[in-house]
């Protein structure tokens, strides 16, 4: 009688036992340590001696007036922006330009995706290799057309931009499998209204691709723009930030604080701005998505 | 006809550009020291050798592999089970007011906090709990960041599936629970599926949190490995080439058993593809 009465409570309260494991999880997993990591940034914590203080707003004000904390925002800045829109552009002209069927399209379609998919470290330790300075095919090809002695990743003056086009290496097939998708999703009756009337094919792009493969933009570029802002992987194995702190972006300098310094409090308090950049572009692209109603169903 | 050949031309130099970086990594790791040093570089080595790989295996690479292979396992069934309930629960029950949609929201939320964020607390939580340098601290902090994924993708697989079939089930006296059981999870396995080999290639390619919280060759992965052969003072060019194309061997194959679905998980099933 007890386990036919569980059994009916257990059915009708359903959603909810379905729902608890999960919701337990990430309180535990994602919400307890950023509360956690609040309370931390306001106090002063050694890692070695395991002592915290209560230090007030100490940490963000030191955080303010630190040269290399702004270095790190600067870099994330110019790495997040350069690369995002540089892989937007040739994603969605690569789109464009292969939304018809033509032969050996899945073949293609196929090898695009492997850049993407591979280990992050993977992507790093490839470019060592490409970029080797003496020996390197990079430094081969370029003496060709008569540049020599190019030092990519190991001079300050080229590092940054040597991880962006490794960066735009990577990720420019996840622009272009997501822009692919959309333009292949548009409905054609539109076109056929816009080629009776005679528009040109910049108008076509302009009043009819444009505006209905805006989803699929806002949604190429939140994710991207979400994962660079906290790149590391890459960053760490080909540079560790340097040379002479040229590629620290913020999630080196924090895992650098937390880690190396063991300075928790400094850490967190900076982790919090990323966070609150993230979280800010994070809803702009929401509120925008969910206008257009996508994520909706 | 001009148009169709510049596009071929093109096409193939975009082919080149992608393919060949990958080509000469598993090049390079084939090479001896002598063709890694070339100039010009030789993209065939005169004399192809196995011995990074040897050097790679005295280094202790099959302690890493299973560490890899056991995190990756473990995570994956660990959020692929609970992750696929509350992707239903959503999928199918209405929750009072707006609630449904605010906790697919806060759910997809947690995933898009950056890592650096969460790992420092998180990491202290491990090290109370004597977590850190174990597998299972891996699993768990892995499972964070794999159930967002789980949920948002199998909400959407769930959601194509009618619910009437339920309905006749639960008609012909099956239970709410046993009628998911009966029908719409096994119409989802193609999805679940998927879903199941991205949470592998995303546990299997992490590497922050390794970094973080495993040292030891009793707990540490591959990608640990395989950034421990660039050293601060020297590079191990051969052996480095070696954990990468071990690295990305497993990765490629699933991807492309996956390939049907990519672009609706690269976007968390937001683009159907």
């Amino acid at each position: 009688m007890n386990i036919k009465r569980l059994a009916t409570w257990g059915d009708r309260n359903l959603k909810y036992l379905l729902l608890a494991p999960t919701i337990v999880l990430l309180l535990v997993l994602t919400v307890y340590p950023l509360f956690f990591a609040i309370i931390a940034s306001f106090e002063t914590f050694n890692i070695r001696t395991a002592t915290y203080s209560f230090g007030g707003v100490s940490n963000f004000v030191n955080m303010f007036t630190d040269p290399f904390f702004w270095n790190a925002m600067k870099n994330t800045g110019i790495y997040t922006g350069v690369a995002v829109v540089v892989e937007f552009g040739l994603g969605l002209a690569l789109a464009l330009v292969l939304n018809e069927r033509f032969a050996g399209r899945d073949v293609f379609r196929s090898l695009m995706l492997a850049p993407m998919m591979l280990p992050p470290i993977v992507v790093a330790v490839i470019f060592k290799i490409v970029f080797m300075q003496n020996f390197g095919i990079s430094n081969w090809l370029l003496g060709l057309i008569g540049i020599h002695g190019m030092l990519w990743e190991s001079a300050s003056r080229t590092a940054l931009f040597s991880l962006i086009i490794v960066d735009i290496w990577e990720w420019t097939p996840f622009m272009f499998l997501i822009l692919l998708a959309g333009l292949q999703a548009l409905p054609s009756d539109p076109y056929e209204a816009a080629i009776v009337d005679g528009a040109g094919p910049f108008q076509v792009f302009r009043h009819i691709t444009f505006p209905l493969l805006t989803p699929s933009i806002l949604i190429a570029l939140l994710l991207r723009l979400m994962d660079t802002l906290r790149i590391f992987d890459l960053i760490f194995v080909m540079t560790g930030g340097g040379p002479a702190n040229a590629t620290e972006t913020m999630s080196l300098y924090v895992y650098q604080t937390a880690f190396r310094f063991s300075n928790v409090g400094s850490a967190t308090a900076m982790s919090f701005v990323l966070l609150i950049i993230t979280v800010a572009i994070g809803n702009f692209f929401v509120s925008r998505l969910r206008a257009e109603e996508v994520f909706t169903q | 006809m001009t148009g169709k050949i510049l596009r071929y031309v093109f096409l193939i130099l975009v082919m080149i550009v992608v393919v060949f970086p990958i080509i000469w990594l598993i090049s390079t790791s084939i090479k001896n020291d002598v063709d890694i040093f070339a100039m010009p570089p030789i993209l065939v080595p005169s004399h192809p050798t196995g011995k990074s790989y040897v050097g790679l295996v005295d280094n202790g690479l099959f302690a890493y592999l299973l560490n890899s292979s056991i995190v990756a396992v473990a995570t994956c069934l660990v959020s692929i089970v609970i992750g696929t309930l509350a992707a239903y629960s959503l999928a199918r029950f209405k929750l009072p007011g707006t609630w449904t949609s605010r906790i697919s929201f806060w759910v997809l939320s947690t995933r898009m906090f950056p890592p650096i964020v969460t790992i420092i607390p998180l990491f202290q939580m491990l090290r109370v709990m004597g977590l850190v340098n174990t597998r299972l601290g891996l699993v768990i902090t892995y499972t964070a960041f794999n159930l967002p994924f789980v949920v948002w993708m199998m909400r959407g697989f769930f959601a194509e599936i009618p619910r009437d079939i339920e309905e006749v089930a639960m008609v012909e006296g099956c239970t709410r629970m046993g009628a998911f059981l009966r029908t719409s999870l096994p119409l989802a396995v193609p999805g679940l599926a998927a879903t199941a080999i991205f949470t592998l290639i995303l546990s299997w390619n992490e590497f922050l949190f390794a970094l973080i919280v495993t040292q030891t060759t009793q707990s540490a992965t591959l990608p640990i490995l395989v950034a421990s052969r660039v050293g601060q003072y020297q590079i191990l060019w051969g052996q480095m080439s070696a954990a990468g194309v071990i690295a990305m061997a497993p990765v490629l194959a699933f991807a492309f058993a996956v390939q049907r679905y990519l672009v609706r998980g690269m976007s968390f099933g937001a683009v159907k593809g």
